[in-house]
C-alpha cells in the first residue's frame, strides 16, 4: 500500500512537467495577422509597502529560526528545511530581489549619491544578516540565503578542495566586492545583479550565457560545495569579517571534545580548524622573520595595488554609460558604418549639450581614478593580510569551526557523538 | 525484514526516477543548446530567398502576386522564429522541473543512505604541510596578480581623459548639442552657465575663454562658433520698436555698417565706417550708452583711399569677434585691429587691400587665442590665424578658391574641432590649431555669400544659382543630398539635427528634413530677408529687411510664435543675451527685453 502511494506521488511529480507545458500553451503567442499591438512598456511598480514589511519580517524570522536551530537545537535537518523554504520564498517567490548580496550596492550608492534614497527594506536586507552574524555566526548563509540553499541542494559529492585552489580562488570575493563597490559608488552599474548567476533561474528568464554560468556553478557545486559562496560572494566577505567577532558561534561539540576525529571530514567547506598542538617545524624565528617581511611589504602591496588600479581607471570606467557615450561621440568615424548605438539615439533625444556629456564623462573618469586607487589599495591590503594570516597560527587542542569561513550549516553537529551531558548515539 | 525490503524498493524507485529525470534533463539541455544556436543563426527577414524576391519586386513593383508571396514568406519566417524561441523557453521549463525531480530523489536517497561517520584512517592531516602549500599558492596568486597588474598598468594608454578634458574646453558654443534636433534645448547653456556643470572649464587657460564663457556670450557672427545657435533661454518674443514696448534702450550708431553686434558680458561691440572714417564702438548692454569708441586709423599700410565696395556690403560688413580679453575688428580696406576691453589699442595691422569687388565681408572668429580670418580674394585666397595677443601670424593656409563673402564657422564634430569654410568651388575643413586641411568637397559655385550651417556631423552649404548641399563630414566627406529649388545668396542656413532652415533674400523660408532633404514646409514672406536666422530657446528668429522679426517654432510644421516689429529696417543678424536681443537697425542699435 505504501509502495503504491509512493509510486502515485512520483507519477504526479513527473506529470507536473507536462502540466506546465500545457499551462504555457494556453496563452497563444502574438499573432501578426490578428492586429496584435505591442503592449506599452511600463516601469514595474515598487513593491507594496506591506509586502516589503512582510519580506523583512520573513527574513528576520528565518534568521532567528536558523540561529535557534543551529545554536540551540543543533539540528541540521531543521536548517536544511529552512533553507528549502528560503529558496522557495526569497528565490522563486521573491525572484531573488532584493537580496542581501545585491544590497551592498544600494548601500554604497546611498553613501556616495545623496540623491539616491535607499528603501528601508533594502537597508534591512543588508543589515539584518550582518547583525545576526555578529551575534550568532553566518546563520544567514546556513539557511536563509537562497543562493546558498540552491548550491547546498546539489552538493551531493563534496570533496575537500585542494589548498592551492583555495589559495588561488580565495582572493576572488575581495576583488569582486571591491569592483561592486567601485561601480556602485560611481553610479555605473550594479554588477552583482548583472552577473547574478541564479536570478535567471529564479525568474525563468536567464540569458543563454548566464544559464551556462549558473549551470557550470551548479554542476561544479556537486563536487565543490557552494562554489559561489566560497569563491565569489562579495557579501560573504562582510559576513566572514563579522562572524570572526560573533558573540556565540556554532560549536561542533556541545561539550568537551573527545578527539574522536569523526567530524574531521564532515565539513564540505573545509571550515573546521583541526587541532594544532605541535610547534611549527620551521621554527619560531623563521616564521617571525617572514611575518616581519610580509608586514613591511604590506604598504608596498597597497601602493602597488593603488597605482595599478589608478592606471586601469579608464578601462574600469568603460562600464559607465556616460563614459561609453562620450567615447562613441568622440569617435563617430568608428561607428559610421554601423547602426547608430542606442546610447547615441537616447542622447540625441535628450538634447543635452555635448559639453555636458564630455564634462560628465570627465567627472566620472576622475571618480574612477580615485576609485581605482582605493580599489587597488584594498586588494593590496587584502593580499598582504591574507599572506600575513597564513603566518599566524592559533594553537588549539580541539576541532573547532573556523568562525570566519564556517557557514553554520550544522553538518558537523550530526557527526559529533558528544551530547551536553554524555554521549549520544550517532544515527546512520 | 519486510521493512528492509520496502526500503530497498523505495530507494530503487527513487534511483530510477532520478536517473530518468537526469537523462531527460541532459537531453533537454542538448536540445536547448541546439535550438539556441539555430535561433542565433536565423535571420528570418534576410534569407536569400526573401532577398531575391524583394529584388524581383523592386524590378517589378506592380506585381501584387509577388508582393503577396513575400508577405506570406515573411509571416512564415516570423512564425518559425518565434516558435523556435518558444521551444527554447519551454525546454527551459522542462529542464528545470526534471532537474528538480532528480534533486528531490537524490536528496531523499542521501538522507536515507547517510553513511555512518567514520574517523579518517591513518595519520592526521599534516596541518603545517597544508599551511605551507596554501601560503605558497597565496603568494603565487599575489605575484600573478601583481605581474598582471603591472603589465596592464604599464600597457594601458590613458587617452580618454586627455581627450575628454580638451573636448569639453574646445566645445565653445557651436554645436552645443550633438543633435540640436530638439531645438528646445538650445537654451540649455543658460542653465549650464549658472549651474554646476563645469568640469573641464575648471582648468581654463589664462589666454582664452572657457567653453562656459563662450556659451554664456555671443562673441561672433551668428553666435558661439558661428552656427546660428544662441544658447539662451527666456528670449523675448514680443516687442514694438515704434511704441518702445519691451525696448530697453535704443541708441543711434554714429557710423553706418552692416556688421552685426556681438556681446561679451555687459558690453556690446560693433563697427561703423564711412569712406573716410572707421570706428569701433562699445555699448553698455544695460543702458545703451556708448562706453567708448575707437577710431581705426594710423595703421601702417592702410591704403590711402577706401576701396570701392557694393553699397549692400559697405566698408565694414565683417562682424567683430572677442575672446573676452580683447575685441577684434576688420574693415573692407584690410585694416585689422585688436583693442582691449576698455578700448585701448593692443595691436593693429593692415592685411593688404583685398581684391574683392563687392567689398570684404567675412567675419572673424576665435579659436582659443587665435584670431581666424578668411581672406578669400581674387587670385590669393587664404585662411590665417593670428595670435590674439600679438597679432603675429600663427599659421596661414592658401586656398585655391574664388572670392568668398561667407564667414568661417568652428564646430566640434565630437572627436575634434573643425574650421569650416565655403567658397567657390568647395566646402573645406581645417584644423583650427594648425590650419591643415582635413577634408574638402566641391559642391558649390558662384559668388558665395551664405556661410555654412552645421549639425550632427552634416555641413550645409548653399548659394544662389548653385545648389543647396548636405555634406556628411569625414575623410572623404559624403554628399547626403542636394536641392536647387530654394537658394540663398545672403542669409546663411541654420541647421539642427533634425531640421535645416533656409531663408532667402527674396523672403522665402524653407524647412527641410536635415538628413533626407525633404521639405517640411515653405513659407513666403513679402519682405526680403538678409539677416541670418538664429535658433534660440526652440524658436527660429528670422529678421526681415523691414525690421519685422518672424519668430517660428523650430518644428516640422510651420507655427508662428510672434511677428514683432523693430520700427526700423535691418539687414544685420541679431545677437542674443540672456533674456535680451540686440539688433542693429539701419540707424540705431536696439536692445529688446522685458524691463
Amino acid at each position: 500500500m505504501k509502495k503504491i502511494r509512493v509510486i502515485f506521488i512520483f507519477v504526479v511529480l513527473l506529470s507536473l512537467q507536462f502540466m506546465n507545458a500545457y499551462g504555457v500553451q494556453r496563452f497563444p503567442k502574438p499573432d501578426f495577422e490578428s492586429g496584435y499591438l505591442q503592449p506599452e512598456t511600463l516601469q514595474p511598480s515598487a513593491r507594496a509597502g506591506l509586502l516589503a514589511i512582510m519580506d523583512v519580517s520573513v527574513l528576520a524570522l528565518a534568521l532567528a529560526l536558523v540561529s535557534w536551530l543551529v545554536l540551540k537545537k543543533r539540528s541540521r535537518t531543521g536548517v536544511f528545511w529552512t533553507s528549502v523554504f528560503s529558496l522557495a520564498y526569497f528565490g522563486f517567490y521573491r525572484q531573488g530581489c532584493v537580496c542581501s548580496i545585491g544590497a551592498i550596492q544600494n548601500v554604497t550608492l546611498a553613501l556616495f549619491d545623496k540623491s539616491y534614497v535607499i528603501p528601508l527594506a533594502v537597508l534591512a536586507f543588508f543589515i539584518l544578516p550582518l547583525v545576526f552574524t555578529l551575534f550568532f555566526g553566518r546563520t544567514f548563509c546556513a539557511g536563509v540565503c537562497p543562493f546558498g540553499a540552491m548550491q547546498d541542494l546539489v552538493s551531493f559529492r563534496p570533496q575537500k578542495p585542494d589548498p592551492r585552489l583555495n589559495a588561488v580562488l580565495g582572493m576572488m570575493p575581495y576583488i569582486y566586492l571591491g569592483l561592486a563597490v567601485l561601480y556602485a559608488a560611481t553610479g555605473s552599474d550594479f554588477i552583482i545583479c548583472r552577473y547574478d548567476p541564479f536570478v535567471g533561474i529564479f525568474r525563468f528568464n536567464a540569458s543563454f550565457g548566464m544559464l551556462i554560468f549558473s549551470g557550470t556553478l551548479l554542476v561544479s557545486g556537486i563536487f565543490i560545495a557552494r562554489p559561489y559562496c566560497r569563491y565569489l560572494c562579495p557579501y560573504g566577505v562582510l559576513l566572514n569579517w563579522a562572524s570572526r567577532f560573533s558573540w556565540r558561534h556554532l560549536t561542533i561539540t556541545p561539550d568537551k571534545c573527545i578527539q574522536c576525529r569523526l567530524c574531521e571530514e564532515s565539513c564540505p567547506y573545509d571550515a573546521i580548524d583541526i587541532p594544532v598542538v605541535d610547534l611549527n617545524p620551521e621554527g619560531r624565528s623563521v616564521t617571525a622573520r617572514k611575518l616581519i617581511l610580509v608586514s613591511l611589504l604590506v604598504p608596498f602591496f597597497i601602493v602597488l595595488g593603488g597605482w595599478t588600479g589608478s592606471r586601469l581607471h579608464e578601462t574600469l570606467a568603460g562600464v559607465n554609460g556616460k563614459v561609453r557615450l562620450a567615447k562613441i561621440l568622440l569617435e563617430p568615424e568608428r561607428y559610421r558604418d554601423q547602426p547608430e548605438p542606442f546610447e547615441v539615439t537616447a542622447y540625441k533625444s535628450s538634447g543635452k549639450p555635448l559639453t555636458v556629456v564630455y564634462d560628465e564623462a570627465a567627472g566620472v573618469l576622475r571618480r574612477f581614478y580615485t576609485g581605482g586607487w582605493l580599489l587597488g589599495c584594498f586588494i593590496g591590503l587584502v593580499f598582504g593580510m591574507i599572506l600575513a594570516g597564513r603566518l599566524l597560527t592559533r594553537y588549539s587542542t580541539d576541532y573547532t569551526p573556523n568562525k570566519g569561513a564556517c557557514f553554520s550549516c550544522a553538518r558537523c553537529v550530526d557527526y559529533c557523538p558528544v551530547e551536553k551531558n554524555g554521549t549520544k548515539e550517532v544515527k546512520p | 525484514m519486510m521493512k528492509n525490503n520496502h526500503d530497498t524498493g523505495h530507494r530503487g524507485l527513487f534511483r530510477t526516477v532520478a536517473l530518468i529525470s537526469a537523462v531527460f534533463a541532459m537531453v533537454m539541455c542538448v536540445l536547448i543548446v541546439v535550438n539556441y544556436i539555430q535561433v542565433k543563426r536565423t535571420d528570418p527577414l534576410n534569407t536569400p530567398v526573401m532577398k531575391a524576391l524583394v529584388e524581383r519586386l523592386q524590378g517589378n513593383p506592380g506585381d501584387d502576386q509577388l508582393r503577396q508571396q513575400i508577405r506570406e514568406l515573411d509571416l512564415l519566417a516570423r512564425k518559425a522564429f518565434f516558435t523556435t524561441q518558444w521551444q527554447v523557453r519551454m525546454g527551459g521549463y522542462l529542464l528545470f522541473f526534471s532537474l528538480l525531480i532528480a534533486v528531490i530523489c537524490l536528496k531523499y536517497l542521501e538522507m536515507r543512505e547517510k553513511p555512518v561517520p567514520e574517523a579518517p584512517q591513518g595519520e592526521k592531516t599534516d596541518f603545517w604541510n597544508d599551511r605551507n602549500i596554501n601560503r605558497s599558492w597565496v603568494a603565487y596568486t599575489g605575484i600573478g596578480i601583481v605581474v598582471l597588474a603591472l603589465v596592464l598598468g604599464t600597457l594601458t594608454h590613458l587617452e580618454l581623459g586627455k581627450r575628454l578634458e580638451p573636448a569639453g574646453l574646445l566645445m565653445g558654443g557651436n554645436n552645443a548639442t550633438f543633435n540640436a534636433g530638439n531645438a528646445n534645448n538650445a537654451g540649455n547653456a543658460d542653465n549650464a552657465d549658472s549651474g554646476k556643470r563645469r568640469v573641464a572649464v575648471a582648468v581654463v587657460t589664462e589666454g582664452y575663454p572657457s567653453a562656459q564663457e563662450i556659451n554664456a556670450n555671443f562673441a561672433s557672427f551668428r553666435g558661439p562658433g558661428g552656427d546660428g545657435i544662441a544658447l539662451k533661454q527666456n528670449t523675448p518674443t514680443s516687442w514694438d520698436g515704434k511704441g518702445m514696448k519691451n525696448i530697453l534702450w535704443k541708441t543711434e550708431v554714429p557710423l553706418p555698417g552692416f556688421n552685426s553686434p556681438i556681446i561679451w558680458n555687459d558690453r556690446v561691440f560693433l563697427t561703423g565706417a564711412s569712406e573716410t572714417t572707421r570706428e569701433v564702438y562699445c555699448f553698455d548692454l544695460n543702458s545703451g550708452k556708448i562706453i567708448w569708441k575707437f577710431p581705426v586709423d594710423k595703421i601702417q599700410g592702410t591704403p590711402a583711399k577706401a576701396p570701392v565696395v557694393n553699397k549692400e556690403t559697405g566698408q565694414c560688413a565683417p562682424t567683430m569677434t572677442t575672446d573676452g580679453r580683447r575685441v577684434y575688428a576688420i574693415f573692407a580696406n584690410g585694416d585689422l585691429i585688436a583693442l582691449d576691453m576698455d578700448g585701448k589699442k593692443v595691436w593693429a595691422k593692415n592685411l593688404g587691400l583685398p581684391a574683392n569687388h563687392y567689398g570684404h565681408s567675412s567675419s572673424l572668429v576665435m579659436y582659443h587665442d587665435l584670431l581666424i580670418i578668411q581672406y578669400d580674394q581674387r587670385g590669393a585666397g587664404c585662411v590665417m590665424a593670428l595670435s590674439g595677443k600679438t597679432g603675429e601670424v600663427a599659421w596661414k593656409t592658401s586656398r585655391n578658391v574664388r572670392i568668398s563673402w561667407a564667414s568661417p564657422i568652428l564646430v566640434n564634430t565630437g572627436s575634434r574641432m573643425e574650421l569650416i569654410l565655403v567658397a567657390d568651388p568647395l566646402v573645406a575643413s581645417y584644423n583650427p590649431a594648425d590650419g591643415k586641411e582635413l577634408w574638402k568637397m566641391e559642391c558649390i559655385s558662384g559668388e558665395v555669400g551664405p556661410s555654412v550651417a552645421y549639425a550632427d556631423g552634416v555641413v550645409f552649404s548653399v548659394n544662389d544659382y548653385a545648389k543647396l548641399a548636405a555634406v556628411e563630414i569625414g575623410d572623404p566627406p559624403k554628399l547626403l543630398w542636394e536641392d536647387n529649388e530654394y537658394l540663398s545668396d545672403i542669409p546663411s542656413p541654420l541647421a539642427t539635427g533634425k531640421y535645416l532652415f533656409l531663408a532667402t533674400s527674396y523672403g522665402t523660408v524653407v524647412c527641410y528634413d536635415a538628413r533626407k532633404g525633404t521639405k517640411y514646409w515653405v513659407h513666403e514672406y513679402d519682405t526680403p530677408i538678409y539677416a541670418s536666422p538664429i535658433l534660440a530657446n526652440g524658436k527660429v528668429y528670422l529678421l526681415d529687411k523691414k525690421g519685422v522679426m518672424h519668430i517660428v517654432k523650430a518644428d516640422q510644421t510651420y507655427a508662428v510664435v510672434g511677428e514683432p516689429q523693430l520700427g526700423e529696417g535691418s539687414v544685420c543678424t541679431p545677437a542674443f543675451a540672456s533674456g535680451r536681443i540686440v539688433i542693429r537697425g539701419d540707424k540705431s542699435l536696439f536692445c529688446i527685453g522685458k524691463p
